[in-house]
């Protein structure tokens, strides 16, 4: 059987009187792909927030390696071994792309040389190494999702959590970040948050699906694909079926 | 750095006359004290226009410790940066905690300074009110005395002293490398650097007492080369705004930019004072004021920002032609 | 006498008011502190001074000339210094610095042009009181607190019920979402700036038959200004007129019972605790995605 490396149980979260996360419990395997699908304010972002602390969980609990990690502040969870992109990139504006990537590898790195030394390794791997001296602030859509990832890369997570990184990209542009993930995968967990239904069908190992902040299914993609319940979350609201 | 300090140590033995002397004192001062502010407000971006209340916390304490106890300065000054690391943590740690970020950080450290201001002229008791202190002038025979009491008579050694404080003040910020890369990624952007695994408050508290304590170091060197402060001088808000300008001018967020800020408007200031304040009084500030404004639309990084804008210009349209082979292969 | 304090703290927390109402109103919609605020509010007076002093005009009726010149002067500088500066990664920072130097532009102007005497006019409201029910209300500040009152009102109408204040508002809240809608939000910050000091120039009208000219006024009325802006919430002008009576009442007990640096120092005190514990509205966004 997998082997479990980070459990959420029960976990809930509200906004005022919205509930955007309401008692939410999922596993995740060491070496998978959890894919996290739901129509738009399901509260899939949320559940990272919580996950790497940015906000606290109002109860529940998240057990990150016999750890838990809930009430801990996101820089601990990071070093812990978690690290979260955020929907829409936060790039350090002001900074190189060198330098972002380069401040990203500092915190787990001994010596600043040692990170100085990892930059160029990290922008290959997301094809931002022609674009080391561009500032953050002058990044294209597509270049500020590959720093978003190349960032959290460079902290060197075993769990690196996606959030839409798909989002906004040509078919072809995601192809080739698919088949980054599917590298990734040989060494890291990934849970990836998604929109588009051809890619989370074709990446993640297991889904589960969001709601109004619940969890109304879970399973492999073939049988969420055939879930009444998800089929109506998505088409009950208009929202189209992409492929 | 080696090089700039040099040049100044030769600069030490040129026959000077004493206004130049004065000038390259009172440069070097705020290269010190624009230093100081830097490592908070130019990299971590949280600008204070109060860093005078920690000028004045340094310079009153370690001036009563020698008025009252004969205590030397040297001593005083530690004394003085602790208390001021004391009160900026009472000021930082809420900022912090609570989020205060742009200008309403900047309105809070100008009521501390405020409120250090009110509070030195409240314990007129002690500080003097706003009458100010003068030091006690301690008349040395040997040059250890002149040294312990931190008193001289002609203003060489002064020179020396402020010259030593700037250098290990920039030596200490360019030693915390690691710390700069961080207070740089907390201004960009604060959440995402927690996610990379920066400790956002600790960072930004290390930076607030490392400043204050050498803005505090610095408010010593004032009283000990005045020989007097009142709360207007020393806890007002022309100093705070000059500590701020040098290095905003010169390029807030780099190890030189204060630097090259107080050597461009300090001794242009007191030039600009020496020839016109005497006849029109006034009007070597108003035309400094002018400068600043027109320096802050047509450089808004500051002048160390220009090889950078160079530099950066040229990556971008290095860039475009490959840019465009490159498209769509990630 | 407790009712005499309260009514003194009354009057001055009016005059207070009236003096931050145009930061406020520049704070809360171009969202940059204009530290010149206060020298803004000492070149009126100045000018109100002159027009007496020279012209024989009475302080009151200055207002016609100083408030359309104020306009002028707000459009003027919005255009040379503080357009350039918006919609850049630096601009809170900029801004802040560059109308700090504007500020010591306009003070040593005024040094140089009237040295640094303290002036002061003598109107045929000076030293008068009224007596209402044994209490002494001082005539010039009476007069400050109805103008003040009428301001915010008037101010309340345009922004309420008038089309620009309409477009003010939206740009106020969502610059963005101003511009889809056809906004045009460089006309209204221009508009706002404008009309931000030209209030400032109001305020410095009505103060100076009762307060003391000389260049660094400003100063002293600007920290109180900021205190009172952040205390009453931006772009609140109700807030604005309770942030400045609350201080008026402060200073005015506090002046009683201990001494005038403990009243500035609870004041301020009071000022950042509102800063650190009412994150909303002051703190800066926050929200994640
Ligand atoms: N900081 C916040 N404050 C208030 N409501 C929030 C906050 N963050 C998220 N929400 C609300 O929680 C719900 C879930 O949001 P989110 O997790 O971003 O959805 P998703 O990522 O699935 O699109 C939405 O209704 C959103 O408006
Ligand atoms: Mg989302």
């Amino acid at each position: 059987m997998a082997e479990k490396i980070l459990a959420i149980e029960n976990i809930c979260k509200s906004f005022g009187g919205l509930l955007a996360t309401n008692d939410v419990s999922f596993n995740v395997n060491k070496g998978e792909i959890l894919g996290i699908i739901g129509p738009n304010g399901a509260g899939k972002s949320t559940v990272f927030n919580l996950i790497t602390g940015f906000y606290p969980i109002d109860s529940g609990s998240i057990t990150y390696k016999d750890q838990r990690i809930d009430g801990l502040t996101p820089d601990k969870i990071c070093h812990l071994g978690i690290t979260r992109t955020f929907q829409v990139a936060k790039p350090f504006p002001g900074l190189t792309i060198a330098d972002n990537i380069l401040v990203a590898c500092l915190p787990k790195a001994a010596k600043v040389s040692d990170a100085r030394a990892k930059v160029d390794e990290v922008l290959k791997i997301v094809s931002l190494d022609k674009k080391a001296d561009v500032l953050g602030a002058d990044l294209t859509t597509l270049e500020r999702k590959r720093l978003e990832l190349g960032k959290a890369l460079a902290t060197n997570p075993e769990i690196l959590l996606l959030d839409e990184v798909m989002t906004g990209l040509k078919p072809k542009e995601m192809d080739d970040m698919m088949d980054l993930i599917r590298e990734l995968k040989k060494t890291k967990t990934i849970v990836i948050v998604e929109h588009v239904m051809r890619v989370i069908m074709n990446i993640s190992d297991r889904i589960i699906v969001l709601d109004h902040g619940q969890k109304i299914a879970e399973g492999l993609p073939k049988e969420i694909a055939e879930n009444n319940a998800v089929i109506e979350a998505y088409l009950g609201r208009g929202a189209k079926k992409d492929a | 750095m080696g090089i700039l300090a040099l040049v100044l140590l030769v600069v030490y033995f040129l026959p000077l006359t004493v206004f130049a002397r004065h000038i390259l004192v009172l440069t070097l001062f705020y290269a010190f004290m624009g230093t100081g502010w830097n490592l908070m407000c130019g990299y971590a971006g949280r600008l204070s226009l109060g860093h005078a209340a920690f000028v004045a916390v340094g310079a009153y304490t370690s001036l009563l410790l020698f008025s009252h106890f004969s205590l030397t300065p040297w001593i005083g000054m530690i004394a003085g940066g602790l208390v001021a690391v004391v009160v900026m943590m009472l000021i930082a740690y809420p900022s912090f905690r609570f989020g205060l970020i742009g200008p309403y950080f900047t309105l809070a450290s100008i009521a501390v300074a405020e409120i250090v201001h009110y509070l030195l002229i409240y314990g007129r008791d002690l500080t003097g009110g706003s009458l100010g202190m003068s030091l006690p002038y301690v008349k040395e025979t040997t040059i250890i005395n002149s040294l312990i009491n931190l008193q001289f008579d002609g203003k060489e050694p002064y020179y020396l002293v402020i010259l030593g404080f700037w250098l290990v003040g920039l030596l200490v910020t360019w030693k915390m490398e690691r710390t700069r890369y961080y207070l740089e990624a907390i201004r960009e952007d604060q959440d995402a650097a927690a996610a990379l695994g920066i400790s956002v408050n600790k960072n930004l508290i290390i930076a607030a007492c490392i400043s204050a304590f050498m803005v505090a170091i610095g408010g010593t060197f004032y009283v000990q080369y005045f020989r007097y402060i009142d709360p207007y001088s020393i806890a007002g808000f022309t100093l705070s705004l000059n500590m701020a300008l040098v290095a905003v001018i010169g390029g807030s967020g780099t190890l030189f930019g204060p630097t090259i800020g107080a050597f461009l408007l300090i001794p242009l200031t007191e030039i600009l004072r020496m020839t016109l304040g005497a006849q029109i009084p006034g009007l070597h500030l108003f035309l400094y004021g002018i400068l600043l404004v027109v320096c802050i639309i047509f450089l808004p990084k500051g002048i160390a920002s220009l090889p950078g804008i160079i530099r950066a210009k040229k990556a971008k349209n290095d860039q475009k032609p490959e840019n465009q082979a490159s498209k769509g292969v990630l | 006498m407790l009712l005499q304090i309260i009514a003194s703290g009354l009057l001055l927390g009016g005059i207070y008011a009236l003096v931050s109402v145009g930061l406020n109103l520049i704070f809360g919609v171009i969202k940059i502190v204009n530290l010149a605020h206060g020298d803004f509010l000492m070149m009126a007076m100045y000018g109100t001074f002159f027009l007496y002093t020279v012209q024989g005009i009475n302080p009151y009726v200055s207002t016609l000339i100083i408030f359309p010149a104020f306009v002028l002067i707000g459009v003027l500088i919005f255009r040379l210094i503080i357009k350039p500066l918006l919609g850049k990664a630096e601009t809170e920072v900029n801004t802040i610095i560059a109308t700090a130097g504007l500020g010591f532009v306009l003070q040593n102007l005024a040094l140089m042009l009237w040295k640094s005497d303290f002036r002061a006019i003598e109107t045929n409201l000076t030293g008068k009181s009224y007596e209402f029910a044994g209490i002494m209300l001082s005539a010039g500040r009476t007069w400050a607190f109805v103008v003040c009152v009428a301001v915010a009102v008037l101010l309340y109408y345009i922004l309420m019920k008038t089309k620009v204040g309409t477009h003010v508002r939206a740009v106020s809240q969502d610059t963005e979402a101003a511009t889809l809608m056809g906004i045009n939000v460089n006309k209204i910050y221009t508009l706002t700036f404008a009309f931000g000091i030209a209030l400032v120039g109001l305020a410095g009208v009505i103060l100076t038959p009762t307060f003391y000219v000389y260049p660094t006024v400003g100063l002293y009325f600007n920290t109180m200004a900021f205190i009172i802006v952040v205390l009453g919430g931006l772009g609140s002008f109700t807030g604005a007129l309770i942030g400045g009576l609350i201080i008026g009442l402060i200073e005015s007990f506090a002046g009683v019972m201990a001494s005038a640096e403990l009243a500035q120092v609870f004041s301020l005190l009071i000022f950042l605790i509102i800063l650190f514990v009412r994150p909303q509205g002051i703190m800066g966004k926050s929200a994640r995605v």
